[in-house]
């Protein structure tokens, strides 16, 4: 799989890849839930997620994305239905599953390499390597030179780097991101999506990613599943082809960009 | 063009950003000196009231009478015991009560957060003895463990002991969610969230409680020593005011407040260093 930036992969590849790839890495089976028992959130849910997929979830507030990626990082079980990773059932949280949280969910008392680096506490890998890929994914997200900081001397959209960051260095086989960019301004929020995809190119594994904006969505992802509200389960699962390398700004004011934006616009307001 | 201007605005910014620094300097020195004054000026008031004679030395002695008192008893001692073994009888006291009392505090604090059984089997318990004063149980505890030192120091243990625990109980219960949850998608067991991000997420209010406890630990000290013994500040106290001697009970009482305010000093210090990530 070539991704020269000179001559750009038609997008075709990736998906015919993806395509072809049999290998379900995430599997919600007739999937039924709710935080109780009175009302549930979700019902009789199917919902897969490939090898090295980008999957957004796209719906309206309150409809369960955050829910799905509750049960799937294990944090919560589901009342009837499977959630399976590699066809084993999620019993609880688990390294092979990084969640980048709205809140970034650092530790305050440890610097940016600390933090970073926390995983690696729980791994069987070598200092010298543990600290070559801690320098290696601080230099991807442009924080090279704040090693030493601490978060509250940090931006927001930085801390949010140093989230994403240490989640990735320990390559999980999915990344679940439930609204990781919603609280920095427009501008940092575009740097974040480049180096997102720059370094989901890097890094091997799929991203569940939840957000509110339809062209965020449509620039990160491969795939976009749209819920319904009301238990309506999957409304819309549309595949996103646009020229790779995906973070160029050209993808985000091409014609099929706009079709895309258009099209999906127009899928979410039937909904509301 | 672009450039020159956006170069000419970071001169600007450079320039002033040096103008606010010397006006916040400036502010910190006047604040420095307002606070500063008040007190001189408190002193200078006082000593003149004693000196004109316009209240009588028996309710309020001259400042440089207590000096001079202070001095005769660093020459003398107190009721034949240096002062210097007064003043440490009475530290020996409340740092060994608040060094067992906060790891006491200290340990059960992080159990009660912890473990919601340990919680339950002390809810009732804390819940009634925290509104009692401490100092309510002092006779009783005279009464168990005799008069010498054994009592003194466990009362104010006892203070001391039960605020550093609810502190670090609040502590460790408002560790956010979110950065628990993140530690275990990290792969992170129970034992590391403990230690990586549950205890440091309390500390901050385990320092709160300790300063708390010191404080009060001192209020229970000389409570402690006005009731019984012969030896420490609280003793001083009592015995000056027994004999009217104003001045010797105005030198324990502000020998009270220096160690106190020395210790909590010293304890801020030590939380600043130790909680260094809150900026
Ligand atoms: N911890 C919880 N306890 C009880 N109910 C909850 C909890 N979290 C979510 N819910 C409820 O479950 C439903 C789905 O919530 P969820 O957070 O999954 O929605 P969402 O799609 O992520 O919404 P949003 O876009 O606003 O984030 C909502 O009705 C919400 O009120
Ligand atoms: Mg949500």
């Amino acid at each position: 799989m070539s991704k020269s930036p000179i001559h750009p992969v038609s997008s075709l590849d990736r998906q015919s890849e993806l395509e072809n790839s049999p290998a379900q890495l995430i599997s919600l089976d007739r999937v039924s839930f709710g935080y109780s028992h009175k009302r549930l959130v979700l019902q009789d849910l199917d919902l897969e997620i490939k090898q090295g997929e980008f999957l957004t979830l796209l719906g309206p507030s309150g409809c369960g994305k955050s829910t799905i990626l509750n049960l799937i990082a294990g944090f919560y079980k589901p009342l009837l239905g499977r959630v399976t990773h590699g066809g084993e059932d999620i019993k609880g949280p688990s390294a092979r599953r990084g969640v980048v949280f709205q809140s970034n969910a650092l530790f305050d008392w440890m610097t940016v390499e600390q933090n970073v680096g926390f995983g690696f506490r729980f791994q069987a890998v070598s200092k010298h390597e543990r600290k070559k890929r801690v320098e290696t994914i601080i230099a991807l997200v442009g924080l090279r030179g704040n090693e030493r900081k601490y978060p509250y001397q940090l931006s927001g959209g930085m801390r949010q780097r140093v989230a994403v960051a240490r989640s990735m260095v320990v390559q999980p086989e999915i990344l679940l991101m439930d609204e990781p960019f919603a609280a920095v301004d427009v501008q940092t929020r575009e740097g974040l999506q480049e180096e997102l995809l720059k370094l989901h190119e890097q890094v091997s594994g799929a991203i569940l990613f939840v957000t509110h904006s339809i062209e965020e969505a449509v620039f990160l992802s491969d795939r976009i599943v749209i819920l319904d509200r009301n238990l309506g389960g999957i409304a819309h699962d549309i595949k996103i082809h646009l020229p790779e390398p995906r973070y160029t700004a050209m993808n985000r004011v091409s014609d099929a960009f706009n079709q895309y934006r258009t099209d999906l616009y127009l899928k979410m307001k039937a909904i509301e | 063009m672009q450039l020159k201007m956006s170069k000419s605005s970071d001169k600007m910014t450079a320039f002033e950003g040096q103008d606010l620094q010397t006006q916040a300097l400036r502010e910190k020195a006047m604040l420095f000196c307002v606070a500063i004054a008040i007190p001189s000026l408190i002193l200078i008031l006082w000593e003149m009231t004693t000196r004109m004679g316009w209240v009588d030395e028996l309710f309020l002695p001259s400042l440089s009478g207590i000096v001079n008192e202070f001095f005769a008893m660093t020459r003398k001692g107190y009721a034949g015991t240096p002062l210097l073994s007064h003043v440490l009888g009475s530290l020996r006291r409340v740092f060994t009560a608040f060094t067992v009392g906060t790891l006491v505090g200290l340990l059960l604090g992080l159990l009660m957060g912890y473990y919601k059984y340990v919680r339950a089997a002390f809810y009732v318990v804390t819940e009634l003895l925290r509104p009692i004063p401490p100092l309510a149980f002092i006779t009783l505890f005279i009464l168990w463990f005799g008069i010498g030192e054994v009592s003194k120091v466990l009362i104010i243990l006892y203070a001391g002991a039960l605020i550093v625990m609810l502190n670090t109980m609040a502590g460790v219960q408002s560790c956010p969610k979110d950065k628990i949850l993140a530690a275990q998608t990290l792969g992170a067991n129970d034992l590391a969230i403990f230690l990586y991000v549950i205890l440091p997420a309390a500390l901050p209010s385990i320092f709160t409680g300790m300063r708390v406890a010191l404080s009060v630990d001192f209020g229970i000290l000389v409570a402690a020593e006005l009731l019984a013994g012969d030896l420490g500040i609280g003793y001083i106290i009592q015995d000056a005011s027994t004999f009217f001697n104003v001045e010797g009970l105005f030198v324990g009482i502000l020998m009270i407040g220096f160690f106190g305010v020395m210790s909590d000093f010293l304890l801020r210090i030590i939380a600043s260093r130790v909680v260094h990530w809150q900026g």
